[in-house]
């Protein structure tokens, strides 16, 4: 049972891995139009060194990603546990308003935040980037969370109260650790939504703060390079280290212990 | 509890100190001798040879930033005043933007390189009022057909419906284009056609021959590279690119009925702020040496300048595709008035409902 | 009482988290919930609820109120189903999308999270998470590029089934349906993965152990218990699925060709191409109404289910 479940897995990691084997193959791939047969050439990662536009872009991704996974999981995980275990009147309609900004197009918000920034004098940049970011990544958390919170059972908070501890320190010494997978999965979901988020920077962006994907969006009309497989492949290896890294020094299952 | 609290503070002081450091940086500097233009991604106001030798000659740094659709360029010229000092308009677009106020006439007196402009594109009714001129004629081009190499050169739009070509034809994925050759095959003017029915009966036949709609020219190089299709709807200017460049087996054609042509002028927005460099800006684009450097070495629509077109070897292929009868030949896209050309985009939506039904 | 009954019991008001006067700390029942809320919903009012309602205003008027243009009211966009036929079936067709999108991703998503969650621990466990997600890092435009050299023809696929059987028929797919899917249930299915497995880690091992010292077969353990307990994963993950699937226009764009119109595509037409805003956003609006009532019936039966 257990090498017919694990050999599931490694068939579904099969499928995700697929076409990014690919974007690394055809980063390696001589021709500028991605045609086969293939022929090995480092040529894309020395042109990338030379472009300083792509490194620019990519380097300001990473960094407004970062920052969005950071404000985006401590507000919404905050109303997250508020929705959750506080009693109120308009939760309902507090939980639908998280809908909007998942199912209105992209394209729409950004095209409507572009507007209304410019109406309010907010304007365009890093931080309209930034504000518009931690607005589309809240709701992620807030399901992603959520999620959790129901599966985690109340009756614990409960039973650590009753025998004497107060509601804070419930929190952080009972639910708080039993939640920490889920915030952390949040975080990681907050980071890649900023971190592929196209449309509202292509709309926010002013010329010299764009990012990554913007650059990308901008290049499809004039037609991208392996380059861009190259700056990919970069950032994936990059992920990959940091979180081999933290697997390894963490303590496993470390947040799970107490449960 | 109170210290965590401080903390917090710093912590937020130094958050948006770093915030607020980073906005002022990302913000394009605009001190005198810069210029900030609004272009397509790679189309010539952006190699980098070229804003070298600008700036040799002029001192002056440009900035580039770009847009990925026409009325996108309008959005971003009303939503980011005295951000912009030269703006690319398509001929048929040049009335609506100037209907918001938001481009300056220019004197052309004060752009040397002008005199050499052919008069019917540098007067061109659609952006010259009164005499003043809301634009610059900087390149025209033509929408028409490529057809692989080896394959019989077509005569006719017709070809878009043979059978011969079952599911080997790649369309452009523009509602403009698409009604203009519609029109083309109904008789009827590209601009002003009467009766849209027959139009859209036309483009609906060929569906058993679509096997892709193309809407960037990178897609189309990957796509013909991949033996995807062999006959297209094709830009003339990416045309030679594609050969010249990429190498690719592909004959750019223009059949019996014409071809729809368009004209790309360079404008002022309104509220730039460095209006002697944007003139400094666009005499050199539209100057025979860049011209000529950009149309031999990359690959280029055709100048609207014609020192620029002289200055090319008899033999260029981008002289042979944009020969000059063709300016005679060539309907010009027109400006649309607002119903019209929704019912062209509505009508071009409808199509292609039906070709993915 | 099952445990998943127990979980989803509120807390009783009086013993919720904050509501507890406590040693140091007295603060009004209200105001700790205002604090918790505020922030993140100040947030969303000003970056996204807010533009969105300038832009539903814009979806009834005859053009973008933004040049100098005479704008008047109008409620014709919102007629556009009925003026336009063929939007119908290409709703049809989003529809198709949206709902094999959610069912894959349900299916494999839910699998995988149980393999994760009961053939799996510690490290392993950890790695194999993050393995799942680290894909969603690369570029969505990039990946769904890659796909397209895959499933054409003459690509990847057709270069490995030659590989074994060198006359082998083209097995490329691309510009098709199954194509767009395809794409999508790739990019959405870490999603679901995560959404299953934060449901299903919490399971307790004494419960399943106890139904099956009971007598009940696997399936019947599959159903009765891990997948009511899993209903909540599949819910929100279904809600982060299909909902911006529905309006996805990349994936049906790059890998549906002509085949791929939808609603995304329209909409992202409109704005593009068109400079139609107030038809798209009519359109937009549209699909949100729709979410919108599919929630609000599928919330009131969700509470019934659950109170039994």
């Amino acid at each position: 049972m257990k090498l017919a479940a694990r050999t599931y897995i490694l068939a579904v990691l099969i499928f995700l891995y697929l076409p990014i084997a690919v974007l690394i193959a055809m980063g390696f791939n001589e021709s500028p139009l991605y045609q086969l047969p293939f022929s090995f050439s480092s040529h894309w990662y020395v042109e990338l060194m030379s472009n300083r536009k792509l490194l620019n872009a990519s380097w300001n991704s990473v960094l407004i990603a970062a920052i969005t996974a950071v404000i985006a999981t401590v507000l919404g995980t905050l109303a997250a546990v508020a929705l959750s275990r506080r009693q109120f009147f308009g939760k309902e309609a507090l939980r639908l308003l998280l809908l909007p900004p998942i199912a209105i197009p992209w394209l729409i918000t950004g095209t409507a935040m572009l507007v209304f920034f410019y109406w309010t004098g907010i304007g365009r940049g890093f931080h309209a980037i930034l504000i518009g970011h931690v607005a589309l990544a809240i709701p992620y958390v807030v399901l992603v969370v959520g999620t959790g919170l129901t599966t985690i059972r109340a009756d614990l908070e409960e039973a650590a109260m009753s025998l004497g501890a107060p509601p804070v320190k419930a929190f952080f010494r009972v639910t708080l650790p039993l939640l920490a997978p889920s915030i952390f999965g949040a975080a990681l979901f907050a980071f890649a939504v900023s971190l592929d988020q196209f449309v509202v920077s292509y709309f926010l962006a002013t010329p010299g703060s764009s990012t990554l994907p913007v650059e990308i969006y901008s290049a499809i009309r004039k037609g991208f390079t392996p380059e861009i497989n190259a700056v990919c492949t970069i950032l994936l290896l990059g992920s990959v280290s940091i979180f081999l890294l933290f697997t390894l020094f963490a303590k496993p299952g470390a947040s799970r212990d107490r449960s | 509890m109170k210290q965590s609290r401080r903390e917090f503070l710093t912590l937020l002081g130094a958050g948006t100190a770093a915030l607020s450091g980073l906005s002022a940086t990302s913000r394009p500097a605009r001190a005198a001798g810069t210029v900030t233009v609004l272009n397509w991604q790679g189309y010539g106001t952006d190699e980098k040879w070229a804003l070298e030798a600008f700036r040799k000659m002029t001192g002056i740094e440009v900035v580039n930033d770009y847009f990925n659709a026409e009325s996108e360029m309008i959005t971003k010229l009303r939503t980011n005043p005295g951000v912009y000092d030269v703006v690319l308009i398509n001929s048929a677009r040049t009335q609506q933007a100037m209907a918001d106020d938001l481009l300056d006439a220019v004197d052309l007196a004060k752009i040397p390189n002008a005199a050499g402009l052919v008069p019917k594109l540098r007067d061109n009714a659609a952006f010259t009022v009164d005499g003043k001129h809301y634009g610059v004629a900087w390149l025209w081009g033509m929408n028409s057909l490529a057809i692989r190499d080896g394959r019989p050169l077509p005569e006719s739009y017709g070809a878009l419906a043979d059978p011969a070509y079952k599911n080997k034809v790649a369309m452009y994925d523009d509602a403009v284009t698409a009604i203009a050759l519609g029109a083309f095959m109904t008789g009827q003017d590209m601009n002003a056609p009467k009766d849209l029915k027959p139009i859209g009966d036309w483009l609906k036949s060929l569906k058993p021959n679509i096997k892709t709609l193309w809407s960037s020219e990178d897609q189309w190089n990957k796509g013909f590279a991949a033996n995807e299709f062999d006959l297209s709807v094709y830009w003339s200017g990416a045309s030679v690119r594609s050969q010249r460049n990429f190498k690719l087996p592909v004959t750019f054609v223009v059949p019996k009925e014409g071809a729809v042509g368009w004209l790309d002028t360079l404008a002022i927005p309104a509220s730039s702020t460095n209006k002697t460099n944007a003139e400094a800006f666009i005499n050199y684009m539209i100057s025979p040496d860049f011209y000529h450097e950009w149309a031999t070495k990359i690959g280029a629509p055709a100048s609207a300048n014609a020192l620029a077109m002289d200055r090319l070897p008899a033999d260029d292929l981008n002289r042979r595709v944009h020969a000059a009868h063709y300016l005679e030949t060539m309907t010009l896209m027109a400006p649309l008035p607002d119903d019209r050309r929704e019912g062209f985009n509505n009508l071009w939506q409808e199509v292609k409902a039906y070709y993915a039904g | 009482m099952p445990a998943d009954a127990a979980s989803r019991t509120p807390p009783t008001p009086d013993r919720a988290l904050g509501a507890v006067p406590s040693a140091g700390l007295r603060l009004p029942s209200w105001l700790v919930t205002l604090t918790m809320l505020l922030p993140t919903y100040a947030w969303l009012t000003l970056a996204i609820l807010l533009p969105l309602g300038a832009m539903l205003s814009f979806s009834f008027m005859t053009a973008t109120p933004l040049g100098k243009k005479e704008v008047a009211f109008t409620f014709k966009h919102y007629r556009a189903f009925i003026d336009q036929p063929y939007l119908i079936g290409v709703a049809w067709t989003s529809l198709l999308i949206g709902l094999w999108t959610t069912f894959l991703c349900a299916v494999v998503g839910f699998f995988t999270a149980l393999a994760l969650a009961r053939a799996t621990a510690g490290r392993l466990r950890e790695t194999l998470l993050i393995l799942v997600i680290l894909p969603f890092w690369t570029n969505g435009l990039v990946r769904v590029f890659s796909w397209t050299m895959v499933i054409r023809e003459g690509g990847f696929l057709d270069l490995l089934a030659r590989s074994v059987w060198p006359d082998a028929p083209s097995l490329g797919f691309l510009y098709s349906l199954p194509a767009i899917i395809l794409g999508l249930v790739h990019g959405y299915l870490p999603y679901m993965v995560l959404t299953c497995y934060i449901a299903l880690v919490t399971i307790d091992d004494s419960i399943l152990e106890a139904a099956e010292s009971l007598g009940a077969r696997k399936w019947t353990v599959l159903w009765r218990i891990i997948v009511p307990m899993a209903a909540p994963g599949l819910i929100s993950g279904s809600v982060l699925i299909f909902v911006p699937v529905i309006g996805a226009f990349m994936e049906p764009r790059i890998l549906g060709g002509p085949r791929g119109v939808t609603l995304g595509t329209v909409i992202e037409e409109q704005f593009t191409q068109a400079f139609n805003w107030p038809l798209g956003a009519a359109l937009s609006f549209t699909i949100l109404a729709l979410v919108l009532g599919i929630f609000a019936t599928f919330s009131g039966v969700l509470r019934r289910s659950s109170s039994l």
